[in-house]
């Protein structure tokens, strides 16, 4: 029913949209037409209250767990807590289009409010004509035999037409979800994916103005409007990775900010080529340049987002990004969404081409406008290097059959050299915006950033042990980046700090580049002694493979047993001190401590994670997720993980023996969904282990071999009168690290009771390894029998031979890549404050010059 | 202006033509056993786990091993020097980069291809499984 409706909204705020379209387009063909617009405003405005509505919807659906609905099948389930059902609202692919759509009616929203009269209608046809486009990947809708969209309102069997079982049972509503992955389950997702998705809203703003200038063949005018629109775009991408950089560091473990996937480049693409566009729109926005690049570059970064939101939503990327990706059935739509923000926008930018103003460009190389030309394509270059990594799939083809993604060092080979002409450009680029030079009142200017960068240079080269060259040069322009924009903000800051924001953005770019160099080449792991002369023997040959081959490659990782402190490096010992179990905050989930103690004395102690990821591990296979733990510090981080560990081992012997009735994975799955409560002894109830075996069978459970050896016949003098039936069972029980066994034989018995049969069957207690075994049930006219074992995992707590792998290692002023991070967002507020309050500045000029002239 | 523009030009036209040569050697082919026994440089090998043989961690020898089988039904042992990769047990297809040695593949890198990690599985009911990204 609410899925009916919510089909309904969105077909409806489809058809709205289209009509706001047509209408702004016929606003803006018969100039100022007011009225038309009027109502294309109000049309503009119930689409977005549509599209609220329809979330709504969608979160209620998600709230009261409708399983007969795809999307909140696919995505949550009932244990799920409340900030991750908000989350899971946009963690899918329909519903972070509808985000997408909210926020961009959002600042159509503005733009309605804010736009002068002349540019509002043609601004925005091309909004909503992204809304269009958007609102259609979500229609679910059959035009003979050609889907359009994805509606987030399909129930189970709409999505999955050819299940066997659905078919049957067109009406099965499932009890439970498969849940929201793992791995997304952190509170960087109630904030990642909204920024992100506003920045994608946003870039509409420049794109929608450069076609409307292109249209109306006002190429000028529009770029003072479009430039704090920009500059808020970049402010919310930027947010949003270094958000997403974030989250990957603290929370998984493949050891950094950035890893070059696909994904994340997807974001930073159009972060790249939005910069370029405001370097050329701060060039030409005054009225005699040029426009050609500005709306180059508009049309670009647009282009990039329809073209990465291609790649990461079509599932062409399925084969190269670690975050997979399955077609929705959206293919063809989003080629044709890409398609047709390309042939529009090119389209109209080639038909106006003769009329466009072009450069007379014959100034010398110091002019301004060219250093900020260059350095606006050696971003926009930058963007091109990472966007053909990104596509190999696509163009790899071209080359190799079946092409594989470039490796990380693609990347980093091209984005390092561009990386120092970027930051050299920075500093020449500030200095011939202010003031003009020639050559030789440049170099002159220069002397100071250029003397102090050198000396920091050679310091860090001394101090940081450099060998690399290519490091080094880095370094320089680095520094010479921080120096130099320092100087420029030194100077405005005491005339007009306001001016400040773009040399503020500049310093933060080159203190993030020292910060990057410094946290990943300057690396350090943590080792033991025994693992260090491992790592010497292999790069001095000596060690060999079981066939006699030579090993070649060094390891990261070392062995802490429980309780014994070991040495890691020079003035450290790290200890393995315990495992806990942390049901609560995932079933399942164990909380290691390590102690770091150095020989200053300085204690604190790290807790990694390793938890079992319900929603893909199975009935015989447990799918573990590890999650690092960081010690942030101003000159180093340490970071580390446990990537195995004697509980995890257990479990998966456990699970391989494979003969279990009870898996594993069901009972920490067990643990979780049922309430957890507490009996008198606060220790909770889902510490209890239930399994059947045959005589003669073994079972591995936690770290502890069972043997039923045999029946044993109860003496009559142990039972009670009113025994009906007693039997002991004869237990062997082996504790697997150590190889310690133990026998017991506990008692199986009915007895009568004021006439009703009851069973009694006192559990055995084991002292020494603090949990009791109860001969909970037997299968009459079988040998089979269930035991019931409770405190197994607090005796595989309190397992004295526990051990971890850990994985361990020192980056080196890693803040600076958050701080360079902070200022670039510092930086660009300032400058939106400044433009904000430019073109406020002259739309009030421009009211007040009409109603002076009328 | 001509100077410039030339320059900016040639600048454009080396630098993108560098580029996708670079490229171009940078990316390789997805492989299979037989063929990079042939290699000496590092290769990508698709395949799947062979479960019926053993697999595991050793500390001692400070590797993970495993046996893989590729998409021709070639099997080889693959030696891995990190602790099990996540997701690894559950992975239905594997990309191991690396390269064959003595018919031993030494990898230095293993892609889990997971039928998809970004999304909740485990569900008998998906015969057709339109999964989502994030």
């Amino acid at each position: 029913m609410i899925g009916e409706i919510g089909k309904i909204l969105i077909v409806s705020a489809f058809v709205i949209a289209l009509t706001s379209l047509f209408l702004y387009y016929k606003a803006s063909r018969n100039d100022l037409k007011p009225k038309l617009e009027k109502t294309a405003h109000r049309l503009f405005a119930l689409m977005g209250l549509l599209a609220v509505i329809s979330s709504g919807l969608l979160i209620y659906l998600i709230f009261t767990h409708q399983f007969q609905y795809y999307y909140v099948y696919d995505h949550t389930s009932l244990n799920l807590q409340t900030r991750y059902l908000i989350a899971a609202f946009y963690s899918g692919q329909t519903g972070s289009f509808l985000l997408w759509i909210m926020w961009t009616a959002l600042v159509g929203w503005g733009l309605i409010k804010w736009t002068e009269d002349e540019f509002r209608a043609p601004v925005m046809v091309f909004v909503t004509l992204i809304e269009v486009f958007l609102f259609s990947m979500l229609l679910g809708v059959n035009i003979g035999s050609i889907h359009i969209g994805a509606s987030p309102f399909r129930t189970i069997s709409e999505a999955m037409p050819n299940a066997p079982y659905l078919r049957a049972h067109p009406n099965f509503i499932p009890a439970d979800g498969n849940g929201l992955n793992d791995l997304l389950k952190s509170p960087w997702i109630l904030i990642h994916p909204p920024i992100l998705f506003l920045g994608f809203s946003l870039m509409t703003v420049p794109f929608a103005y450069a076609m409307a200038g292109l249209w109306k063949r006002k190429y000028h005018e529009w770029i003072k409007p479009a430039l704090p629109w920009t500059l808020g775009a970049n402010l919310c991408l930027i947010t949003a990775i270094f958000l997403g950089g974030y989250w990957a560091y603290v929370t998984l473990s493949f050891g950094g900010f950035w890893a070059w996937d696909p994904v994340e480049n997807a974001s930073f693409v159009p972060w790249l080529i939005g910069v370029a566009g405001l370097h050329a729109m701060v060039v030409q926005k005054k009225k005699d340049k040029p426009k050609t690049t500005s709306i180059l570059f508009a049309i670009l970064a647009y282009v990039a987002i329809a073209y990465e939101s291609f790649l990461t939503r079509s599932g062409v990327l399925g084969n190269s990004s670690v975050h997979s990706f399955v077609d929705l059935g959206l293919y063809d739509q989003l080629v044709f969404f890409l398609g047709a923000v390309i042939v529009v926008s090119f389209g109209l930018f080639i038909y106006r081409w003769k009329d466009l103003p072009k450069s007379d460009a014959s100034s010398s190389m110091l002019n301004r406008d060219f250093i900020l030309f260059s350095g606006a394509m050696l971003l926009f270059l930058t963007g091109l290097v990472i966007i053909i990594g990104t596509s190999s799939p696509i163009i790899g083809r071209f080359f190799v059959n079946n092409p594989t993604p470039p490796p990380k060092s693609f990347y980093n080979n091209w984005t390092m050299p561009l990386a120092i002409a970027l930051a050299i450009f920075t500093v020449i680029g500030q200095y011939v915006w202010w003031k003009n030079y020639d050559a030789e009142s440049l170099s002159e200017a220069l002397l100071g950033p250029l003397v102090i960068a050198s000396i920091a240079s050679i310091a860090t080269i001394i101090l940081g042990n450099v060998h690399n060259i290519e490091y080094m040069i880095y370094l320089f322009a680095a520094y010479f980046g921080v120096v130099g924009n320092g100087f420029v903000v030194a100077r405005l800051y005491k005339k007009k700090p306001k001016l400040a924001g773009g040399a503020t953005t500049h310093i933060g770019f080159a203190i993030m580049l020292i910060g990057i160099l410094a946290s990943t080449a300057y690396q350090t792991d943590f080792l033991d002694a025994q693992t260090r002369n491992y790592n010497h023997a292999v790069k001095a040959g000596k060690v060999m493979n079981k066939d006699g081959t030579k090993v070649s490659k060094t390891v990261n990782f070392f062995q802490l047993n429980k309780g014994e402190p070991t040495v890691i490096d020079k003035n450290l010992t790290a200890t393995f001190v315990n495992m806990k179990m942390d049901n609560q905050a995932r079933p399942g989930q164990q909380l290691y401590t390590i102690k770091f103690h150095y020989k200053n004395g300085k204690t604190y102690y790290m807790h990694p994670v390793i938890y079992p990821m319900l929603t893909t591990s199975t009935k015989n296979k447990i799918n573990w997720a590890v999650s690092p733990q960081v010690k942030a510090g101003w000159f180093h981080d340490i970071y580390l993980y446990v990537g195995g560990s004697s509980y995890v081992q257990n479990i998966n012997n456990e699970l391989k023996s494979g003969n279990q009735v009870e898996s594993v994975a069901e009972r920490v799955k067990n643990a979780g969904s049922a309430p957890v409560s507490q009996d008198n002894s606060g220790k909770s109830n889902s510490d209890l282990v239930t399994f059947r075996f045959k005589r003669g069978q073994s079972k591995t459970v936690d770290g502890y071999t069972f043997t039923f050896k045999n029946f044993k016949k109860a003496s009559d003098s142990e039972l009670p009168d009113s025994a009906i039936i007693a039997v002991h069972a004869m237990i062997n029980i082996k504790q697997d690290s150590t190889g310690a066994q133990k026998s017991i034989s506990p008692m199986f018995s009915i007895v009568k009771n004021n006439g009703k049969k009851m069973s009694y069957a006192p559990p055995v207690t084991i002292d020494d390894w603090k949990f009791a075994v109860q001969f909970s049930n037997v299968k009459p006219m079988s040998d089979n029998i269930q035991l019931t074992v409770s405190g197994l995992k607090n005796a595989a707590q309190n397992d004295q031979n526990a051990w971890v792998v850990v994985v361990a290692d020192r980056k080196p002023f890693i803040s600076l890549v958050w701080a360079g991070i902070f200022i670039i967002m510092i930086g660009f507020s300032i400058s939106i404050l400044r433009r904000w309050a430019e073109d406020k500045r002259r739309t009030e000029r421009m009211k007040a010059a009409r109603s002076g002239a009328t | 202006m001509k100077p410039k523009v030339i320059m900016g030009v040639i600048f454009i036209a080396g630098f993108t033509s560098l580029l996708f040569y670079n490229f171009g050697n940078s990316i390789s082919t997805y492989t299979n056993f037989n063929q990079a026994a042939k290699s000496s440089s590092s290769v990508h090998v698709v395949g799947s786990w062979d479960q019926s043989k053993p697999s595991g961690f050793s500390y001692s020898t400070k590797t993970f091993s495993f046996y893989m089988k590729d998409n021709k039904g070639v099997e080889r042992k693959v030696l891995y020097p990190k602790p099990e990769p996540n997701n690894f047990e559950q992975a239905k297809k594997i990309v191991v980069v690396g390269q064959l040695k003595d018919n031993v593949f030494y990898a230095d890198q293993i892609l889990m291809k997971c039928p998809s990690k970004y999304n909740a599985n485990g569900s008998n009911l998906k015969s057709r499984a339109p999964k989502k990204n994030q």
